[in-house]
């Protein structure tokens, strides 16, 4: 069962037994799970009239006794303050309290005791704590993603905090899917190490009743993986619908805001929605590449100018009826083909502007071919191209530095100082902290496949083979951990697992969960896998979703953060 | 989709505090229980009371009539679902009875055209009036639940479109067929007249034949006069269910945009309350500043007019 489809059921289920006018409260996090797969129209015919925060829903005294309220937020402290308050002095005339995650005992008698009136009608844990964008993609949208590059002593609370919205999050999947999971970690990460046993605590010790479900043949597996073993993903440029989308512009919930991109044509929203479940046209090529994707875009404008022309065409009164019942279609598909328009065309205004193709040939060849001298010299050229960014030479630097860590050290600190020179809006020593973060001896996966034979003569076969589309040739390092996953060769060293509790033959569900987020390429690459019907289902999920910007940031963040606590110290 | 129930264990401790709790609140009890029996009775009303209701009617009729009567719109609403949903039921028998009327029968269907014009006016007449009271529905002063008034007018809109659509593609297809229908009959017809003209021309003896056919034909004549009389009826019902697609259309959401989404019109409603409240601000200081200095400046404007005036009479006269 796909994540989208889970959520959605929960919230049918909070929604249907409970009879007559409705208002939903949701908290911050809460609003992103539900909207992400649940709109509007649909909770107007579940006869919910109202949606609020909860924070707005304290702010008024009004009351509407004759609306019922479902409440549905995570538990944490903050929100039951808040429905304490809200139970003391209730504006609805019921309250149905539906938490997204486990519910704390003494959390359950500070609600009782505030519930004088007793106008609670039922307290529920639905596990819908995480946003399921795609079917096999969800991700926990965490503000603070930088903490997990951090080592513990810096931030100790902090990353306390994170690492146990990552751990409510990753049992909520497995709540939602009704499995108990054998766990592994990335040897190397802290972070993952941590998260995994915390996760296997909750539930094989504090809560293994509630996550006693029928044994299945092979339980599934949960792998838990640190950001940094592969930085390269996320500092490329993408070339696929959804992930370009994401890398150029910026897709927030599925969710893309045109006001960043400047001038729009007058009649176009603000917001545009791009969802693989309400529309057909990107579910069919949000995996495409970007050529492709011009050319599809030209057929639905075609066959749109086809059925405007029948439309035009109106003289008779069969006609008129027949134009007023495809009516709504007709606006529909203007809307839909108004929308990709609008965004291939400002994504082609970007790539020219920028000088992305050339700039991706580099970045590509950087990342899956060998050839240090060469590579030098593309680096270098583009650094002294006036028309590429800023952005994309910082990029470059660290995919040449991520590359050739080892290799001729003096032409490296050249680039540096090249860099430095040309782009002086970033920080020095950005590079160095992500070569100290996720350089050769932290990784653990053989990211550019040079570390074993078998690997380099893949790779060489490959290059003697040609590739069909320089732009997308990258394949990320999760490709290889599934690969290894399904032959069984994931290694023990490397991925140990927690407890006592070992695989039996091969899993049939694997829940691979990246600490410091995923990006649009590796969903991609999951959903690809899926498809081929290996026996295995992925599901990827996430601290956040990467573009190169955001990972930029919290690279950024945690540099300022270790700085600052390393001048204290 | 596992979930977990944690109402019992709610209970539980809610029951034990207020045991906890009784002696010390008994003083200033009647209001918890009053809103329990109000919304009680308004939501459930088959519900049983609890039995702690049992409080002075005096005290308890006035908190249940200050918080938990819903405002009048609720009615409205009530009533509008009351009638789409025997509009659906209408729609139902009309789809039986279209059925029923095409089918080739040996009565000569007038019950049935009856049923049919009888009901399809019912349901145009439950739409149309529900569509009136939609329009009501969004009328009345500003308040905290005009978006609460807006999404219940939403939905009804959403039905009632659904419900009108289908009950035009219902009456085009029997239109249609019903047409069909008659281009056979008219077929059948011509063949009568040439046939009976035929037979006048040819016979004048066989006057009595003659005259059966003249009756069939005056028969089959009125028949198509009324036929043509009932398409006429179902265009002009097709005509006003048009209408009322037209009004309705600007009250449904389009799924899929950006409208459709929730997060969105939490943060519209949100930024739109904001800036109301500052346009209200706004208002209101220009309206006092703006009234006062006019009255004032008008005030001195006429005090010279008539200083001048005076003058002027001290100087001619």
């Amino acid at each position: 069962m796909a994540l989208v489809t889970s959520v959605r059921d929960y919230i049918n289920r909070m929604l249907q037994d409970i009879s007559g006018m409705k208002v939903l409260i949701l908290d911050s996090e809460t609003v992103s799970n539900v909207s992400i797969v649940y709109s509007q129209s649909e909770l107007l015919q579940k006869e919910v009239f109202l949606v609020e925060m909860i924070d707005s829903i304290s702010a008024s005294n009004e009351s509407m006794s004759h609306l019922k309220a479902v409440y549905f937020v995570r538990p944490t402290s903050e929100n039951v303050q808040k429905l304490r308050h809200q139970l003391a002095n209730p504006r609805f005339g019921e309250y149905h309290l539906f938490f997204s995650n486990l519910l704390k005992d003494t959390q359950i008698h500070i609600l009782a005791d505030s519930d004088e009136q007793e106008v609670v009608q039922q307290v529920q844990e639905f596990y819908a704590d995480f946003v399921a964008g795609d079917p096999y993609h969800f991700t926990l949208n965490m503000a603070a993603n930088h903490l997990y590059m951090l080592p513990a002593v810096v931030d100790p609370s902090g990353l306390q905090r994170y690492s146990d919205r990552v751990v409510d999050g990753i049992a909520a999947v497995f709540l939602a899917l009704k499995r108990r999971p054998v766990i592994r970690y990335q040897r190397t990460s802290d972070t993952a190490k941590r998260i995994a046993q915390e996760t296997a605590k909750l539930m094989y010790q504090q809560e293994s009743g509630l996550f006693d479900f029928r044994r299945t043949e092979s339980s599934p597996l949960l792998l838990v993986i640190d950001r940094r073993d592969d930085p390269v993903t996320p500092l490329l440029n993408q070339w696929t619908y959804q992930a370009m989308v994401h890398e150029l512009i910026g897709l927030q919930d599925n969710k893309v805001d045109l006001r960043a991109i400047g001038s729009l044509p007058k009649d176009q929203q603000v917001e545009v929605v791009l969802s693989s479940e309400q529309d057909a046209f990107f579910k069919s090529n949000m995996y495409e590449n970007f050529g492709d994707i011009g050319m599809n875009i030209k057929r639905m404008v075609d066959d749109f100018q086809q059925v405007a022309k029948s439309n035009q065409n109106i003289q008779t009164v069969e006609d008129m009826a027949r134009f007023v019942d495809n009516y709504p279609e007709y606006k529909k598909m203007q809307g839909n083909v108004s929308k990709h328009v609008t965004l291939v065309t400002e994504m082609s205004k970007l790539v020219e502007a920028r000088k992305l193709m050339l700039v991706s040939q580099t970045e590509q060849d950087l990342a899956c071919n060998g050839g240090q001298g060469a590579a030098y010299e593309a680096v270098t050229d583009l650094l002294n191209n006036e028309s590429v960014s800023d952005i994309d030479r910082l990029r470059l630097v660290m995919l040449y530095a991520l590359r050739y860590e080892k290799e001729n050290p003096v032409q490296l600190m050249q680039l540096f100082n090249k860099l430095a020179s040309r782009s002086p809006k970033y920080k020095q020593g950005l590079v160095q902290f992500l070569l100290k973060q996720a350089g050769v001896e932290k990784r653990t996966g053989d990211l550019f496949g040079n570390r074993d034979l078998l690997n380099i003569a893949r790779n060489m076969a490959r290059g003697l083979k040609g590739v069909e589309n320089v732009y997308t040739q990258h394949q990320p390092l999760l490709f290889q951990t599934m690969e290894s996953i399904t032959r069984g060769r994931l290694r023990d060293v490397d991925y140990p697992f927690v407890g006592d509790h070992f695989q039996q033959g091969r899993p049939q569900e694997v829940v691979i969960f990246m600490v410091g987020g995923t990006t649009y390429e590796e969903s991609r690459c999951v959903a690809l896998q899926n498809s081929t019907n290996s026996g295995i289902r992925f599901i990827l999920g996430g601290t956040a979703v990467l573009n190169s910007k955001r990972f930029l940031m919290d690279l950024e963040e945690a540099q300022r953060i270790s700085r600052s606590g390393s001048h204290m110290v | 989709m596992a979930t977990r129930n944690r109402t019992l264990l709610f209970r539980k401790y809610r029951n034990s505090l207020r045991s906890v709790r009784a002696p010390m609140t008994e003083s200033k009890s009647g209001v918890g229980p009053v809103i329990e029996m109000a919304s009680t009775s308004l939501l459930h009303p088959k519900r049983s009371y609890t039995p702690v209701s049992t409080e002075d009617p005096g005290t308890s009729s006035k908190g249940a009539v200050t918080v938990g009567l819903p405002p009048d719109w609720v009615d409205v609403s009530e009533e509008i679902s009351v009638n789409i949903q025997r509009a659906r039921t209408k729609m139902a028998e009309l789809g039986k009875a279209h059925a029923k009327a095409l089918m080739p029968s040996f009565g000569d269907g007038k019950e049935d055209q009856h049923q049919i014009e009888s009901l399809t006016q019912e349901v145009t007449f439950l739409l149309r009036k529900s569509e009136k009271q939609l329009q009501r529905l969004s009328k009345g002063g500003p308040s905290e639940d005009s978006s609460v008034r807006k999404n219940v007018q939403r939905s009804l809109a959403t039905d009632l479109q659904q419900l009108s659509m289908e009950l035009r593609k219902k009456q085009s297809t029997y239109l249609k067929r019903l047409r069909l229908q008659k281009e056979d009959g008219g077929d059948l017809e011509m063949n009568l007249n040439g046939s009976s003209s035929r037979a006048e021309d040819d016979d004048f003896d066989d006057i009595l034949f003659s005259e059966h056919q003249m009756s069939k034909i005056k028969k089959s004549e009125e028949i198509s006069v009324e036929r043509e009389k009932e398409i006429q009826q179902v265009v002009e019902s097709v005509n006003e269910l048009a209408q009322i697609m037209k009004d309705l259309s600007a009250l449904v959401i389009d799924q899929g945009t950006i409208v459709d989404r929730i997060d969105y019109n939490i943060q519209n409603v949100s930024s739109t309350v904001e800036d109301g409240l500052k346009q209200l601000q706004k208002a209101e200081r220009t309206q006092r500043s703006g009234g006062m200095v006019k009255c004032a400046s008008v005030l001195v404007i006429l005090c010279f007019i008539m200083l001048v005036l005076l003058i002027l009479k001290e100087i001619i006269f």
